[in-house]
């Protein structure tokens, strides 16, 4: 099966899978919403929150607090190893995390943060794990963030598709 | 009927000010709407709970509706309803693990149940992540961003639900 008939399927299907219609409900929560508490709950949330928090878009409690649009648009990442980026062309995708960690350290790269995904449990370390793969990560608030996949199934991807995980 | 239209015609009587950011709610994320709840009930498996979590959503965006600059009204909403949507499915884990039940009424794939089960074998992140770059037409960088995740995960999770969907549906491939 080509990659285009694999697209048209995945197409059809979204476009099977049951819709809704936009409810009521929003309004009714909204209207309850009246300006007088709308200002308490604007300095309320700025008191405890903070407008900084709110920026970044923090969670706060099961609440999220959404993403603009320009945040959307202006708040990207770009991996790491993008055009353009730092570590262009560094070929660190596959690597072993240790293999990685040397080959930052030896480009001056030693403030790196490890994000570890394992079978759907994100972590957050701060030396190189002892196996995994190494995913392009991106450099965010001057930390350089690299990913690691350690989920069972995983397979490598590009050049290393299939290759036995370090 | 048209989604945006339909609920307009419901609006009370209010005073402007308060009509119009109504009206302009709803002729924006009406029409997007549905195609919420599509992609919801690919990610959560259950259109019920796709329902459930698209009215949440909807919620989320009115109670924000002014500070959104109106750029990418779709990005925006199917952002806050696939978090919304993975914060489910967390607590839907817990939930199953303290009562050892609660049955979920899966859709069925429709008239392409084999890929159905190919694509539900996927990470629910993953499962977005495909739709949301093939069916909706997102790049890397934006499906990275709509997700909370770098755009060289976003990568790596396709390259690998490729292979994974040929595989399951034409087990001879080689997924090259």
């Amino acid at each position: 099966m080509n990659e285009t008939e694999l697209e048209a399927r995945l197409t059809s299907l979204a476009a099977q899978a049951p819709a809704g219609e936009l409810g009521t409900g929003w309004r009714s929560a909204g209207r309850r919403r009246s300006a007088a508490a709308s200002i308490a709950l604007a300095a309320v949330l700025a008191l405890a929150v903070g407008a900084a928090a709110l920026a970044a878009g923090v969670a706060s409690g099961a609440l999220v607090i959404p993403w603009t649009a320009g945040q959307l648009g202006g708040n990207l990442h770009p991996a790491a190893e993008n055009p353009g980026q730092p570590l262009a062309g560094a070929r660190l995708e596959c690597m072993s995390p240790r293999r990685a960690a040397d080959y930052l350290a030896a480009h001056g790269f030693t403030k790196v943060a490890w994000e570890v995904d394992a079978d759907g449990v994100t972590t957050h370390v701060s030396t190189p794990p002892a196996h995994g793969y190494v995913v392009p990560g991106a450099i965010v608030d001057g930390t350089l963030t690299i990913v690691i996949d350690q989920r069972a199934a995983a397979t490598g991807a590009g050049s290393c598709a299939g290759a036995p995980m370090p | 009927m048209d989604a945006a239209s339909g609920v307009g015609s419901e609006l009370p009587l209010a005073a402007a000010s308060e009509t119009e950011p109504a009206e302009a709610f709803a002729s924006t994320v009406g029409p997007i709407y549905p195609d919420l709840v599509r992609r919801l009930v690919l990610v959560l498996g259950d259109a019920e709970e796709a329902r459930d979590v698209a009215q949440d959503a909807a919620l989320q965006a009115w109670r924000a509706w002014e500070r959104f600059d109106g750029a990418n009204p779709r990005g925006w909403l199917y952002t806050i309803g696939l978090r919304l949507a993975f914060n489910r499915l967390r607590s839907r884990r817990r939930w199953i693990q303290a009562i050892r039940r609660l049955e979920p009424r899966p859709w069925d794939g429709g008239s392409d149940p084999d890929l159905w089960q190919a694509l539900r074998a996927l990470d629910p992140r993953v499962r977005a992540a495909v739709l949301l770059q093939v069916v909706d037409g997102y790049t890397q960088a934006e499906v990275a961003s709509m997700l909370g995740v770098p755009r060289g995960t976003v990568a790596s999770w396709w390259a690998r639900a490729r292979v994974s969907l040929r595989r399951q549906l034409d087990p001879e491939d080689d997924g090259g």
